[in-house]
């Protein structure tokens, strides 16, 4: 079943790089630069230790792993032309392309795949996002062995074995110059049909070891060791000033048709000066520009604005007063607008939703109408409650992380919740610094009784959604939220091999996770940029991070015939 | 036009030369104060916006609350066609990003403005003005012990410290008063009083080695006496200049503070006093700077206005109480 | 004044524990650490964080963690490892595998210092002093001598716009008239090496100070006018009323050095609103950004650079005291 799928998708990729290479205008020796604002300078650029949308923006262009995401969201061969899981799924066996290289000239052989995940591992790495691979057999134990030694010595060991880089008929590798060391087999320790998918993040980078050992801890910040396997190669780093990448002609998709320059101006207003001045091709927009947006037919028609990767929802602490009680829950997510807040908050830059896989993503479940905005409801689900009235309810405060936009935000719901409930409602609003709101909202003890909070996707799998985040123990248990029929959904999911049955448990899973009302679903994100007319060919994704075509940027290029005279 | 020979306060008021009236000193310096135009029309504006403050329910035509759906970042009623909106004549000055009235929004902001920049300013006059007196004209080990005092102050982290602030009593009794905004006022004042203080000390050193101090410590004053009835006066100058300057420093702290969570709590109820002031309608404007610039155009000419309504007071002021001055203008 | 300058330079020892403790201790105790990290991204999880608390020594005893940041501590491989004391300003716990004197001060290969955070700031901060000094006190001066005519008014108007526009609308403004209307410069600087792309930043962060300086300046000259010796000097010969002048704006300069002082250590740290507003690569935004990322070991090590910076000024202000104004003793 497996197989099949990686060859469906193999016969994807193929269409899409004839449409990329084949289509009337797609240009062959035309080269442009795109110049892109991207905000706030990376903390790190480091594939192993990398773990903000930025940063991973910077690496997805120097290094590519051995699967890879295309614009619809669906796990494509990246380096590894490849892979099949072993029936019972607990073993996962890639296999690289041929004639592979680095941006030098170098080889690239599994060997180098299998050094990058055992350094995402090595609790001395010490990554921020090395978790998200724990399915390895004995990563958890590696990363977890603490002081102990021997406990180390020994994790280490089985997770050594459990990544191996050998030749196709099975015999081992010799090192890093092994031209037939093409294929690499990773052992999990339960059935992770979606872990392919996950090798497809930045984690799974091949970073050269020999330029990392050379470089120290700074590599990552000097172009010279920043070899990768991507379409492009760092050119030119100034920290919080400029990255230039330039087209790496040995790229076995074809060397891309222009080179890439990011800048780093995080205040939104002048990004947008920038923009209109011509020295961007591409920024974010922001929502106090909109006004401005929409009012320029030239700067409308160059808006894009499209479903992004992330939902947001007022958390429910389940055991605070007065959320404990289900039925108080349900009238607060009743009284919710999520139409007027789209318009009036979001400049209609999000989208209003009540289920929690955002749509785009494998999950979604379109239709749903639970807890959907309706004021009679709203208060009968008060009279129903054990408080029986509004004017019983103990005080609310509604905390957030106190930035110009959030105090908007939640003066907005708090004015709306007045209006629906009424004056006997006693809410107060608590800003708090952000970084003391993230200490604060991460722990079941300190996090407050209601707040706003959300999930982006890291991969596209209903597993990231739910198993990751509402499963015991997972990111919602700071709300205290824990069913254990909702667990035994999702463990029994997470196992299924069989495609059709997974995504029949995931479903049930979300269907009894909505039934809680634990939180109150708001919007998704949307990703909205304003792009110059003479970058063509970008496929939009949920999942870009920095510019429209992101996750596929390779089949963009630069119509210089459009650039305007300078 | 006469003019004394000697700088302020330097012989005591008993010995003047020239007792032209029978009125008290008081008197003449308010007399000289009404005759200062500019000294005037700054207490004018001053009062005007004090009234404005007090009457703010009255003189709003919204709730400065209020969200007005459909009509946001709607340009003032005399604008038309601006981002393809034109004013209303409901909203005088425009809405902002919610839609909510910027007139009520600044009329309300004269109350939380006003008292953020005359309070804190206040305090640090004074703490400033105790410290940078005691040091330079006390010199030696005293001096040098207050100003590595300074030296650890100028370089406090005060962004960590207002963080701290605000997380350990902002649920407390204090940190509730004045809707967050006494909390405000003591942590401005701890952290800024060395400027003034550094000033000051400057003067005193310069002052304190000057004729009219030796005389006067030649008849016998004593030293508290020399400080305030003799230095102190000849130091109004710098003090009146960085009086002026602390106003509009502290109004606009103050919105960049709201967004570390200290000072104002955001409000929901339209009842409360405090509700939004002018430097967070900056930040607002700032931000918005291309949907709607009115937006950022109201509050910074109400900053602009009481500055320079202290400025031409503390002006008048300081020449009024000057002797020298007397009948120049 | 040999033994002053040293005196007041081992002050510096206390002046800087006390502040290192200070911080230390508000560091430690605002909520949140570094590994807390924005909530658009994933949170880090708890073993992660444990982890990480363990390898850069979080979770050893308070005091321990700062005597090891002062002095030093044997790492891993049990060779002892100099703290701040040997200029070591310690690892960032984000900007992970560079140490904190290598984002302030390093520049990128091959380049001078002037081409480092630090250098940078120092750039833009002496350039907005030199506004400060040069605009401001002729303003200053100027206003003066022509006390309530249009040049004082003038004075005044900048000197309010100075003090009552905020540096970010400012920022903006200038930015949209001349790089948008105007199109004189660019609105993005991608290389900081023409003297025209500083201009405006520069003029933006030295606003407040120029316009501060020159009322200040203005006041003091009008107090050093009303004294009789000026008054006199004035009605004599042209060359007398230039030494006079001379002598004079000496004088009337205490309260504008006194500002200045602190003003530089200041400017040359930088601003966190102009460096975010230009794209700037100075240490404000390094600062502001290390204390909402609990980034301890950034924050202690600016701070303490700042702190230097700040007595340095403040001693080379008393410094100049003594040579304006041969009266005022300095203790030693």
């Amino acid at each position: 079943m497996r197989k099949l799928f990686s060859i469906l998708s193999l016969v994807i990729l193929a269409s899409m790089v004839l449409a990329a290479c084949g289509g009337a205008k797609a240009p062959t020796s035309v080269h442009g630069t795109l110049r892109v604002n991207v905000g706030a300078f990376p903390d790190i650029i480091d594939p192993q230790k990398s773990s903000f949308v930025g940063e991973i923006g910077h690496l997805n262009k120097m290094y590519e792993g051995l699967t890879k995401f295309n614009a619809k969201l669906e796990t494509v061969p990246g380096a590894a032309e490849s892979w099949t899981y072993s029936p019972d799924g607990t073993e996962l066996t890639f296999t690289l392309r041929k004639n592979l290289k680095y941006s030098d000239g170098s080889l690239l052989n599994a060997e180098r795949f299998r050094y990058s995940l055992l350094r995402n591992v090595n609790p001395a790495t010490a990554g921020e996002y090395a978790a998200i691979t724990d399915e390895i057999l004995g990563a958890p134990e590696w990363r977890g062995c603490g002081e102990d030694v021997a406990a180390c010595d020994a994790a280490k060991a089985v997770v050594e074995t459990s990544l191996v880089a050998s030749h196709a008929n099975g015999d081992a590798c010799t090192g890093y110059d092994d031209k037939s060391c093409n294929t690499f087999t990773v052992k999990l320790s339960k059935p992770a049909p979606y872990f392919h998918t996950v090798l497809a993040l930045w984690v799974g980078y091949p970073a050269k070891q020999e330029n990392i050992e050379a470089g120290g801890e700074t590599w990552w910040l000097d172009p010279q060791y920043h070899t990768g396997n991507g379409p492009w190669m760092l050119s030119e780093m100034e920290q919080a000033v400029t990255t230039k990448f330039v087209s790496n002609p040995e790229y076995w998709g074809g060397e891309p048709y222009y080179d890439i320059e990011y800048s780093y101006i995080t205040d939104s207003a002048v990004s947008f000066e920038a923009y209109k001045n011509d020295e961007f091709d591409v920024i974010a927009s922001a929502g106090e520009d909109f006004g401005a947006i929409e009012s320029d037919p030239d700067l409308k028609a160059q808006h894009v604005v499209y479903a992004g990767s992330c939902t947001i929802a007022i958390m429910f602490h389940q055991l605070k007063e007065p959320f404990t009680d289900q039925k108080v829950r349900e009238a607060f997510a009743y009284a919710l607008d999520r139409d007027a807040w789209v318009a009036d908050v979001d400049s209609n830059l999000s989208l209003p939703t009540l289920t929690w896989i955002p749509p785009g993503y494998p999950g979604y479940k379109e239709g749903e109408t639970r807890w959907g905005y309706d004021p009679e409801k709203a208060l009968q689900a008060i009279a129903e409650s054990s408080y029986g009235s509004v004017a019983n309810l103990p005080e609310i405060n509604v905390t957030f992380s106190d930035t110009a936009r959030n105090r908007v935000r939640h003066e907005w719901i708090v004015a709306k919740w007045k209006d629906v409930f009424g004056p006997d409602l006693k809410i107060a609003l608590n800003a708090v610094e952000s970084t003391t709101y993230t200490a604060l909202t991460k722990d079941i003890e300190t996090a407050p009784s209601v707040f706003r909070l959300g999930w982006c996707a890291d991969y596209p799998d209903p597993q990231n959604w739910l198993s990751v985040y509402w499963k015991t123990g997972g990111f919602g248990e700071r709300i205290g939220y824990s069913n254990p029929e909702f667990d035994a959904l999702v463990n029994a999911a997470d196992v299924e091999l069989d495609p059709a049955k997974r995504a029949e448990l995931y479903q049930q899973a979300q269907d009894l996770f909505m039934d809680d009302a634990a939180v109150a679903m708001m919007y998704n994100t949307k990703n909205h940029y304003l792009v110059k007319p003479w970058v063509k060919g970008w496929s939009a994704s949920p999942q870009d991070g920095l510019f429209p075509g992101d996750m596929d940027p390779t089949a963009m290029y630069i119509d210089e015939t459009l650039l305007p005279a300078q | 036009m006469t003019v004394t020979n000697q700088p302020i306060g330097t012989l005591k008021d008993s010995l003047l030369p020239n007792r032209r009236t029978s009125h008290s000193l008081g008197y003449d310096a308010w007399q000289r104060l009404i005759r200062n135009k500019a000294a005037v029309a700054g207490m004018f504006i001053i009062a005007f916006f004090v009234i404005v403050a007090l009457f703010a329910p009255a003189l709003s035509p919204y709730s400065p609350i209020e969200i007005h759906s459909g009509v946001k970042y709607l340009p003032p009623m005399w604008v038309k066609d601006f981002n393809g909106q034109s004013g209303q004549a409901e909203y005088i000055l425009g809405t902002d990003t919610l839609g909510r009235d910027i007139l009520s929004r600044v009329v309300y902001g004269a109350r939380v403005s006003m008292i953020v920049g005359l309070v804190p300013t206040i305090i640090i006059v004074i703490i400033g003005t105790i410290i940078g007196m005691l040091a330079g004209y006390s010199g030696g080990k005293v001096d040098n012990l207050l100003m590595r005092l300074t030296d650890i102050v100028y370089a406090f982290p005060d962004l960590l410290f207002f963080i701290i602030v605000m997380v350990s009593l902002r649920d407390t009794f204090i940190g509730q008063m004045l809707n967050g905004l006494l909390l405000l006022f003591a942590a401005l004042a701890i952290v800024n009083w060395v400027g003034v203080a550094r000033l000051i000390r400057g003067q005193v050193l310069s002052l304190k080695e000057k004729e009219f101090v030796e005389a006067a410590r030649c008849i016998g004053a004593k030293d508290l006496h020399i400080m305030f009835r003799h230095i102190l006066p000849n130091s109004l100058s710098p003090l009146i200049v960085s009086i002026a300057f602390s106003i509009p420093g502290a109004i606009i702290t103050e919105a960049i503070l709201g967004y570390l969570g200290l000072g104002l709590r955001p409000s929901s109820d339209p009842k409360d006093i405090f509700i939004t002031s002018w430097g967070s309608l900056l930040l607002d404007g700032q931000s918005a700077i291309n949907a709607q610039p009115y937006l950022l155009l109201v509050p910074a000419v109400c900053v602009a206005l009481v500055v320079l309504a202290f400025t031409f007071l503390g002006d008048g002021l300081r020449d009024a109480l000057d002797p020298r001055m007397r009948g120049t203008q | 004044m040999a033994t002053y300058i040293i005196r007041r330079l081992l002050w510096l020892i206390p002046v800087l524990l006390v502040v290192s403790v200070i911080t230390f201790i508000l560091m430690k105790n605002t909520p949140g650490g570094p590994w807390d990290r924005d909530l658009e991204a994933r949170q880090v999880d708890k073993r992660t964080q444990e982890i990480l608390s363990e390898y850069y020594g979080l979770n050893k005893p308070l005091w321990r963690q700062y005597v090891a940041y002062v002095v030093g501590d044997f790492n891993k491989e049990g060779e002892f490892v100099w703290g701040l004391v040997a200029g070591n300003m310690g690892p960032s716990y984000r900007q992970r595998g560079r140490t904190v004197q290598d984002i302030l001060f390093k520049a990128p290969v091959g380049k001078s210092f002037w081409f480092s955070r630090a250098g940078y700031s120092a750039r833009l901060g002496l350039f907005a002093l030199a506004i400060a000094i040069f605009v401001g006190i002729p303003i200053g001066i100027f206003a003066a001598l022509g006390q309530n005519t249009w040049r004082d008014y003038l004075g005044l108007f900048i000197a309010t716009a100075g003090i009552s526009v905020p540096n970010f609308v400012m920022g903006i403004f200038l930015i949209i008239v001349f790089g948008s209307w105007l199109g004189l410069i660019r609105i993005v600087v991608k290389e900081w090496n023409s003297i025209s792309v500083w201009i405006v930043p520069a003029l933006v962060l030295g606003f407040n100070t120029t316009a501060y300086t020159a009322r200040l300046t203005r006041s003091s000259m009008l107090e050093v006018l009303r004294q009789d010796y000026v008054r006199t000097a004035r009605a004599k010969g042209l060359a007398e009323r230039v030494v006079i002048f001379i002598h004079m704006l000496k004088n009337a300069m205490i309260p504008v050095v006194t500002i200045l002082g602190p003003a530089l250590a200041g400017l040359v740290t930088g601003s966190f609103i102009i460096e975010t507003m230009f794209g700037f690569p100075g240490l404000g935004r390094a600062y502001v950004t290390a204390i909402s990322q609990r980034d301890y070991s950034m924050i202690l090590g600016t701070t303490i650079f700042y702190a230097i910076l700040v007595a340095l000024a403040n001693l080379s202000v008393d410094l100049v005291y003594a040579f304006i104004d041969p009266r005022i003793k300095l203790h030693d």
